[in-house]
């Protein structure tokens, strides 16, 4: 495939919108990774990086990393080239989809559908947790900070920005107290 | 007028805090839109999510759906306030950041920060569980859906939208 090292932002905003509108449970990374750099948009250090970015800092993933590419590609118009892209055609299909739901939802049949939607959904954020939980078994500060975390929000109430803080701040500052120790060691 | 700055402030906050991907929002998304300004149900607000599943694209989109709801006189300007201060203002930190991408290039910062974080991510997702179900349909036969989907989730590869149209039809016969 021809590398276009200064794609048009009509072909940054069109690329990242298939991506998102055919992302259906995952595998986008992968899909965003074969395309950019198939098309030389940017190398695989770089989207390695950006990828890393894309997932400490607040937002979408998915959003994050086509912002990091179209950036990478065309400066901050290949940014806005990007998150035009993803968020549009997505942002259009909820729409429809909620435009049907106001006008069936009370219809028994729908109704019960999307009951049992909900249940399902329930069952995926139930799995999800189950699965983080396991990735964070090494360390006895981090299961403990999991539930605390857990109990705060959900028996006491804690708003957001205090948990980030006080259980956010814990965890960052156990991980430097061992980077600290690693690298004394 | 007044609904929409409220839509303006609660996402964009939202937005500024969605470490993790944003998978930590859903509580306090729920006490927003439901407890503070009554937008939504707790069962509207449990579809929006299972619907911001079943979409391509990021899960977070379900909050063009309560904006929809909390505007009922003007409900795709409800719905295209709620996206745009769901997604802009992270876009704009993710955008931001590039110029101060060299000072941090290799920095041990980056992972000691997402490691850091990833325990109280994970401890508010346990909590999205509690918010979602609040909002789930509360019977035996919805509870086994949802067990032998976390089954099938961790043990296949079958993926999440298909197993939530699953349970829909599960639904369709038994949650009517």
């Amino acid at each position: 495939m021809p590398a276009e090292a200064r794609p048009s932002l009509g072909s940054i905003a069109l690329t990242f919108a298939t991506i998102a509108a055919t992302s259906f449970g995952g595998g986008q990374k992968a899909s965003i990774r074969r395309q950019v750099l198939a098309r030389g948009w940017i190398d695989s250090d770089r989207f390695l990086e950006g990828l890393e970015i894309a997932q400490v800092l607040p937002g979408p993933n998915l959003l994050n990393l086509a912002i990091y590419c179209g950036q990478k590609a065309r400066g901050v118009p290949g940014a806005v080239a990007a998150f035009a892209g993803v968020s549009i055609p997505p942002f259009a299909i909820v729409l429809a989809a909620g435009a049907l739901y106001f006008k069936f939802a009370s219809n028994p049949f729908v109704h019960g559908g999307l009951r049992g939607c909900a249940a399902g959904a329930l069952g995926l954020t139930l799995g999800n947790a189950l699965e983080l939980t396991w990735d964070e078994r090494k360390s006895w500060l981090s299961i403990a900070l999991v539930f605390a975390t857990a109990l705060a929000v959900s028996l006491l109430h804690m708003p957001l920005l205090p948990v980030l803080a006080i259980f956010g701040g814990a965890g960052i500052l156990g991980e430097w107290l061992r980077a600290r120790k690693r690298t004394e060691a | 007028m007044g609904t929409l700055i409220h839509l303006l402030s609660v996402f964009s906050q939202l937005s500024i805090l969605g470490f993790g991907g944003g998978k930590g929002i859903i509580p306090q998304m729920h006490t927003d839109a439901v407890t503070t300004y009554r937008w939504v149900s707790s069962e509207q607000f449990t579809q929006f999510y299972t619907i911001g599943k079943l979409v391509p694209g990021p899960t977070t989109i379900f909050a063009a759906l309560i904006g929809y709801a909390a505007l009922p006189q003007r409900p795709l300007l409800g719905a295209a306030v709620a996206t745009a201060a769901m997604f802009v203002p992270s876009s704009l930190m993710m955008i931001g950041f590039d110029s101060l991408e060299a000072r941090f290039a290799a920095s041990p910062w980056r992972a000691i920060v997402s490691r850091g974080l990833a325990p109280a991510i994970v401890g508010l997702v346990w909590s999205s569980v509690s918010t979602i179900a609040r909002g789930a349909p509360s019977s035996v036969a919805a509870y086994v859906t949802s067990a032998v989907v976390v089954g099938l989730m961790l043990r296949t590869k079958i993926n999440a939208p298909l197993l939530i149209l699953l349970s829909g039809g599960v639904g369709v016969a038994l949650l009517r």
